[in-house]
């Protein structure tokens, strides 16, 4: 009995004012609409830098093993053999060339850094905002090249930077005044 | 402690088999769809937070997503009153008895789904020394959901998915008896391996590996 | 178990109460997998009675092994990992790994990152003290504030994953600076929400400042002084809601914070001297008001800044010199701290973690002995801790 006069204090005023404010918060809210996203029917709009799955240019892919190494978790799986391009013009030398045969990434381990992306130096990787590939067998979270291909139709333009954002370095070079060309300049 | 498990240490627990009951097990089609159309809409779910995406899951039960318009009821009291159990987060093999032990509560018929790259697989935790790589070495899963987390949306497709599922089930004592045997699921399909039944621990091991005890710090 | 006495051992009954009315101490396990535990954390409390005897915190339930991953990633790697041990806070544990690097290195960073920096770790900050005031009136019995806090929570989540693409892991840290800078009308996005949070906050507020229920639940309940602060560790909101004045935004800034928590900055350090579980909720409170006034600061500065790069150019292999560094920084929960030993790899030799958390638990030990059972849920979650900060 002691403690609960000590603790109440005299802040109990017995019409429980603090709680008459809560009461009213609620009923204010009853009265508006709710902010529910009703996903299944309405899909989510998302922003395009969000990480839900990784897509595969595959055309882009030169099968350099950058992004397999670089991942912290080690899933991606890549198998590549070389190929022999004959000369296309006379007296030209024959070329070798990668050819990707799997390409694949365990969506179960993957943990969505998107590391691979960045090092990508071929733009071979993106992100995708999809997320719905939930799974009943962990075995078909491995997606393969076909399917991670597929996810590319659904890779939206990366946003806009900033107006104060400092300009992409392929930008600043493309805008750079063209030098001079050496020995010809009149 | 470690002379309570000397003397059960080795001695098997033979519990019957989960069933669900004569009328759901023999019933005619018309009933079933009856039965698993209203098993898919009241998922009393138990969640299984352990980490980030246990966050994700609260967020999923809130006003912005709210789960509940999917049937999925977030209030159960504990895994007996539980239809579903979500494991979010990062199992570690300190925690899995615990996780093994309160799946084995739930009444059948029950769904696991495992959210997040923590569960399925071990995920960013792939080469610790002290995480389990996926709980479904403990327990069978029903639904993975990809991500790290991932987004309270991916957990409602996983539910969806889930909801597929057990609409077109039959529930028998056999097919319990396979979803806990696990034959043949991620092991070889066939061999020595094939007949070993995965998700028996509680039947065919024994009461001192569930209920092992914290382990003393060395003196 | 009391000794049966030799009379009551010859019974073939069971022994009733042998001792008479005499007690015995019991032995209660709350946890590992408990509501009120935000996660796994098992206590293990010895009761006579109602009353709590001793309590002892059995922690490595979340016990990942970050610490040794850490030595076996370059550091892009570790940023993934570090952001996950406290995952109410990601940003500000990204913060902590970078700026030890950065440190070593000697490199500085772009102005425009530095700010962009701190106004994220200063939204961060409000992210995880909303999921506080959410949960903890849960833990109470009150269902209610949970939802508005996360209303606002979205909010603020959605302006984070604009820029970074993450909800919770936002991963936007890079040793330098940002992964890449915002988007375009981001920053008018986030006043929008700042101010949307700030209009809606008086909702949430209206549900906890001055509620009879929970003042009566938490005003007096769970007192820790200052001098046990200062022999655990103690750090953060539940130390300054003990009368500890220290907050390393001001006492140590990073970052940008000297100027905002300079003479005319917006920042300022709540502080309480009640040691309650009341005078803590109170803090967090306030401190969301004092982040979001930083937030707003922040902006109008990075409107008004030249245009300039986020980031720098790092060399293909990142590889820090020999030596050695500590770098604290203030989380969300305390003092959140790195001790980054290189030997001139790629990969870190040590990277020991110092977590607000682990410290905040351990005083529990302190504070709930002489209370009743039915306020250790409500003194448990007023310490604020995240398990995984706990274990690592």
């Amino acid at each position: 009995m002691n403690d609960e006069t000590k603790r109440n204090g005299p802040t109990n005023k017995g019409l429980l004012p603090g709680i008459l404010k809560g009461l009213a918060t609620t009923a204010k809210t009853a009265t508006r609409t709710t902010h529910t996203h009703e996903y299944p029917d309405v899909a989510p709009d998302l922003p395009p830098r969000s990480r839900g799955v990784i897509a595969l240019l595959e055309e882009n892919c030169t099968s350099c093993m950058l992004c397999a190494r670089e991942c912290p978790d080690w899933c991606i799986y890549i198998d590549s053999h070389k190929e022999t391009v004959p000369a296309t013009t006379e007296g030209g030398r024959d070329r070798q060339r990668n050819v990707l045969d799997n390409f694949s990434i365990d969506f179960s381990l993957c943990m969505y850094c998107g590391i691979c992306i960045e090092v990508c130096p071929f733009d071979a990787l993106f992100w995708s905002p999809q997320f719905e590939y939930a799974e009943t067998d962990i075995r078909d979270l491995l997606h393969d090249k076909e399917r991670l291909g597929g996810w590319m139709e659904t890779v939206p333009p990366p946003p806009a930077l900033d107006e104060r954002a400092a300009e992409p370095a392929e930008v600043a070079a493309a805008n750079k005044p063209a030098r001079m060309p050496r020995g010809r300049a009149t | 402690m470690s002379d309570v498990s000397d003397v059960t240490h080795d001695r098997s627990v033979p519990l019957p088999m989960p069933r669900v009951g004569p009328v759901g097990e023999h019933a005619p089609k018309p009933i079933r769809v009856v039965l698993n159309w209203g098993r898919r809409y009241s998922l009393w779910v138990f969640n299984f937070g352990l980490a980030c995406c246990a966050i994700e899951f609260i967020a999923a039960s809130m006003g912005r997503h709210d789960f509940i318009r999917l049937g999925v009821i977030p209030f159960a009291p504990g895994p007996r009153q539980a239809d579903l159990m979500v494991v979010s987060g990062t199992v570690t093999d300190k925690m899995a008895p615990a996780i093994r032990r309160l799946y084995d509560q739930m009444p059948e018929p029950k769904y696991v789904i495992s959210f997040g790259a923590c569960s399925n697989s071990g995920g960013p935790y792939w080469d610790s020394y002290s995480v389990t790589k996926g709980v479904d070495q403990l327990i069978p899963v029903d639904v993975y959901v990809p991500g790290c987390p991932p987004r309270p949306e991916a957990l409602l497709h996983g539910i969806i998915r889930l909801q597929e599922q057990i609409a077109g089930e039959r529930l028998s004592g056999r097919a319990i008896a396979e979803r806990l045997g696990g034959a043949g699921r991620l092991g070889p399909a066939d061999g020595e391996g094939a007949a070993a039944p995965r998700y028996t621990a509680h039947r065919t091991g024994s009461a001192a590996e569930v209920t092992r005890a914290r382990v003393e710090p060395p003196r | 178990m009391p000794e049966p006495t030799p009379d009551a051992a010859q019974t073939t009954t069971v022994a009733v109460g042998a001792g008479g009315l005499a007690t015995a101490d019991m032995v209660l396990n709350i946890g590992p997998q408990h509501p009120a535990t935000h996660g796994v954390l098992r206590l293990r409390l010895t009761l006579d009675g109602e009353r709590i005897v001793r309590a002892e915190p059995i922690i490595g339930y979340m016990h990942r092994g970050a610490e040794k991953l850490f030595e076996v990633r370059d550091y892009r790697q570790i940023i993934v990992l570090a952001n996950r041990h406290d995952w109410l806070s990601a940003f500000g544990n990204e913060l902590g790994v970078v700026l030890a690097v950065e440190e070593m290195l000697g490199m500085e960073v772009p102005e425009r990152a530095v700010w962009l920096r701190t106004m994220l770790a200063e939204l961060n900050r409000v992210l995880s003290h909303l999921m506080f005031l959410g949960s903890y009136p849960l833990e109470l019995g009150a269902i209610t504030p949970v939802f508005y806090a996360f209303r606002e929570r979205e909010e603020l989540q959605a302006v984070m994953e604009e820029a970074s693409g993450g909800r919770m892991h936002y991963m936007f840290n890079r040793v330098g600076g940002l992964k890449e800078d915002v988007p375009a009308g981001w920053l008018g996005r986030v006043d929008d929400a700042v101010q949307a949070v700030r209009r809606r906050l008086p909702d949430l507020e209206s549900m906890l400042v001055g509620n009879e229920i929970l003042t009566a639940r938490t005003r007096g309940v769970g007192v820790l002084d200052v001098a046990t602060v200062q022999q655990y560790g103690v750090s953060g909101p539940i130390a300054r809601a003990s009368g500890l004045d220290v907050d390393l935004r001001r006492d140590a800034p990073y970052l940008a914070y000297a100027e905002l928590f300079g003479e005319d900055g917006p920042g300022r350090v709540v502080t309480r001297t009640a040691g309650d579980c009341l005078a803590r909720l109170e803090v967090l409170l306030e401190q969301v008001h004092v982040s979001l006034d930083l937030v707003e600061h922040c902006l109008s500065v990075l409107g008004s800044m030249a245009s300039g790069p986020v980031n720098q150019r790092l060399p293909k292999v990142l590889k820090v010199p020999e030596g050695e560094t500590y770098v604290a920084t203030e989380n969300p929960l305390g003092f959140n701290g790195y001790y980054l030993v290189s030997r001139g790899d790629k990969t870190p030799w040590r990277l020991k973690l110092r977590s607000a958390s682990f410290n905040n638990v351990q005083v529990l030990t302190e504070l709930l002995p002489g209370t009743l059972v039915s306020d250790m849920v409500a003194i448990l979650g007023s310490t604020f801790f995240v398990v995984g900060d706990v274990d690592k």
